[in-house]
């Protein structure tokens, strides 16, 4: 189609309007991020439970709680940009799990890789969102965090970075086995479809 | 040569424009699922009930019946089973109401039996909120010219448990072009609702089908699709039968009320007839007057007191004595004397004539009982044919002519219409009068006087002093239609009559008529 002289002009234009739109898309607002952050959320949701449609009766016996701190949302709810350092926190743990599984058979470790695109993305889209609200909000967020005298967003993720490792050292207290890894992939779904509904909130904000 | 490097560099960059292109709108990808387990599990909400299925992979043996048993991934407890599919045979399970969280995760686990042996096992993590499928609602539809009635049947009782945020999806499809329609239900809406698509093209047909939607799932479970055609220049047929169904109802109403006025002309209960026979037809007939009897003659009764000396018996038995004419009258056991009294009125006719009466005190000597005090006292004097009426008399005294007669005299010709006067002593303690009935006073006869009405009069209570010969004592004894009369006092002084006083006539007419048994002693 673009073979012909006539027609590179044509063609350069839709390539010039394809680059305007992956550079706009990386300069997205951040509203219109977080309905992609949704929907790609939602698709590594469904993967996760396409993972874990299935789960032995004998892996019920090791089963454990590892103790969502679901308090943190009760604090960071108000705070948006609390709730996105939150989310970005538990995807980047979330991937650095799956980066070690080597499974077979290869239906799931498919899954795998794609939930780890999924989780890139959203890591990039929290990034941009986090990186645009600090560039704003550079002076009131420095007199709030010295004057308010409430929990940082560091804090927060202490927390949940402690949640992870406990997933880290069951793991590797279980040996990698099967029943641990699908306990541990439950668990992670159950982690970000927690800090999915929020994501709503970060629409509505 | 430049020509083949622009075509490649071409053809690179619709490769990479395609790349970003499906990097920035997203693949799909493929979801199909594998999984080694001996049955299939789904959950779906079906009439608003949340209901687990399973379906076994291998059909070789099949179980009699299975058990369902679920826990909690996030807490460590043990599985739990579920009382209402224990032991069943149907290879679905109703959890309406068993789980609560739909943002948990619920391993279920399902198990196969044939008798006693356990054939096959099933394990699945469900979180409702995800892995639950919904069930489009029936619904109905309706066309008509340019609008079609969507009706979408919701139970009318939904019950607690997993509660979803759902949208109902009305879908109308029309030559290729497919519209979406979302009605919105508020949360406690209950029972069947009513959608209308309009501004529908008619002539057209259009296809409707239903789903429910969750922003949580991508894939929807759609409803069969319904079709229906709308045809040009109908009305609604809803409005065309009920136009049909009013005609017809009027049509009968008329009927039914010509019926009844038909039958209630033909019963007699409207619209009389008049062919009334001759003895019932009182159109010319006057009013009929019923005669009354005639009244009564009546005559006015006037006492007249009149003051009498009186006489005290001097104990001597001469036979000539000054008013010896009258003969003694009759006493009683008790001491009283009896007088009778006749009379006639004036006139029948007229029914206000007056009678006067007129009593002369007796002769104190000539009472039979000296002992007795005896009061000078009038009565009245009552006509035969006629009942009394005893008139207030007021001064001046009015002397009318009565043919008053008493029953009793002897001397009939003092009392028989030569006068109207009648004399006669009357204790006046006791003094009754007594009306004689027309006939005993037609036949002047005294023995019918007991038959006669009485009278009671009432009379102040005087006492006479016999040893004073001249106490008079008169009482005026009137009874009529205004009320008792006064009486005149004891003096006679003030008692004098205008007229004459007939103290010259004698006390001699005094009856021996008898009263009889009728007395009312006083």
């Amino acid at each position: 189609m673009c073979t012909k002289p006539d027609m590179i002009p044509k063609c350069l234009w839709l390539i010039v309007l394809v680059g305007l739109c992956i550079t706009g898309n990386l300069s997205l607002d951040c509203n219109l991020l977080n309905v992609h952050l949704r929907r790609v959320t939602l698709q590594n949701l469904r993967l996760l439970s396409s993972m874990s449609n299935s789960f032995p009766r004998e892996c019920l016996k090791e089963n454990k709680d590892f103790e969502l701190p679901q308090e943190i949302l009760s604090h960071t709810q108000t705070v948006k940009r609390g709730l996105r350092e939150a989310f970005y926190e538990v995807s980047i743990q979330a991937f650095h799990i799956f980066s070690q599984y080597t499974f077979e058979p290869t239906w799931k470790l498919k899954h795998l890789n794609q939930i780890q695109m999924g989780l890139d993305k959203q890591l990039e889209y929290l990034e941009q969102c986090l990186q645009e609200e600090e560039n704003e909000n550079a002076d009131v967020k420095e007199a709030a965090m010295k004057y308010s005298g409430a929990q940082g967003p560091q804090v927060h993720n202490l927390e949940l970075r402690r949640y992870f490792n406990k997933m880290h050292n069951f793991l590797k207290e279980k040996k990698y086995s099967h029943c641990a890894w699908d306990i541990v992939q439950v668990e992670i779904r159950r982690c970000i479809y927690y800090f999915y509904q929020f994501t709503a909130l970060l629409r509505r904000k | 040569m430049h020509l083949s490097q622009n075509a490649l560099d071409i053809k690179s960059l619709n490769l990479i424009l395609m790349v970003v292109i499906s990097l920035v709108f997203g693949v799909s990808p493929d979801w199909t699922e594998s999984s080694n387990e001996a049955c299939i599990s789904k959950m779906t909400l079906r009439n608003f009930r949340s209901i687990l299925s399973w379906e076994l992979k291998n059909l070789s043996i099949v179980p009699t019946h299975y058990s369902l048993s679920y826990t909690v991934m996030s807490r460590d407890e043990d599985m739990k089973t579920v009382a209402d599919c224990t032991n069943i045979k149907r290879s679905f399970c109703d959890l309406t109401g068993v789980w609560e969280d739909i943002h948990e995760i619920y391993l279920t686990l399902v198990e196969g039996f044939r008798g006693n042996m356990l054939l096959v096992n099933c394990t699945r993590p469900f979180m409702p909120a995800m892995d639950i499928s919904f069930e489009p609602p029936e619904f109905e539809i309706v066309g008509f010219t340019d609008h079609i009635n969507v009706l979408v049947k919701f139970p009318l009782v939904t019950e607690e448990g997993l509660q979803f945020d759902l949208s109902l999806i009305i879908e109308e499809e029309s030559e290729g072009i497919v519209k979406k329609h979302e009605p919105k239900i508020k949360e406690n809406t209950s029972g069947d609702i009513t959608y209308v698509i309009d501004k529908l093209i008619p002539n057209t047909n259009y296809c409707v089908s239903v789903y429910l939607d969750s922003k949580d799932q991508d894939t929807v479970i759609k409803s069969p699709v319904k079709c229906t055609f709308l045809h040009p220049g109908q009305e609604s047929e809803a409005s065309e039968s009920a136009k049909i169904g009013g005609i017809i109802i009027l049509f009968l109403m008329a009927a039914f009320l010509t019926s009844t006025i038909v039958i209630l002309k033909r019963i007699g209960y409207i619209c009389l007839r008049n062919n009334f026979p001759k003895a019932l037809n009182f159109h010319n007939f006057s009013v009929w007057i019923p005669k009354l009897p005639p009244c009564e003659a009546m005559d006015l009764v006037e006492v007249i007191s009149i003051n009498r000396k009186k006489k005290v018996w001097d104990y001597s038995y001469d036979d000539e004595s000054d008013s010896d004419n009258e003969t003694s009258p009759r006493t009683s056991g008790v001491g009283y004397t009896m007088h009778g009294l006749t009379g006639r009125p004036l006139s029948q006719a007229s029914a206000s004539s007056a009678t006067s009466v007129e009593s002369q005190s007796t002769d104190p000597d000539s009472s039979d009982q000296p002992d007795l005090p005896e009061a000078h006292a009038e009565l009245p004097v009552i006509p035969a044919h006629s009942p009394w009426q005893l008139e207030h008399i007021s001064e001046p005294y009015e002397r009318r002519e009565s043919p008053l007669q008493d029953p009793f005299s002897e001397d009939s010709s003092s009392t028989e219409q030569s006068g109207d006067r009648i004399i006669f002593n009357v204790d006046l303690n006791s003094v009754l009068m007594r009306v004689p009935n027309d006939d005993d006073n037609n036949d002047n006869d005294s023995d019918n006087s007991e038959e006669d009405p009485l009278m009671l009069l009432s009379l102040p209570e005087e006492t006479v002093d016999p040893e004073d010969p001249h106490t008079m004592e008169s009482s005026l004894l009137l009874a009529s239609g205004e009320g008792t009369q006064p009486t005149c006092p004891s003096s006679s002084s003030e008692c004098v009559w205008p007229e004459d006083a007939p103290s010259d006539k004698s006390d001699a007419v005094e009856s021996d008529a008898d009263f009889g048994d009728g007395y009312v002693m006083r």
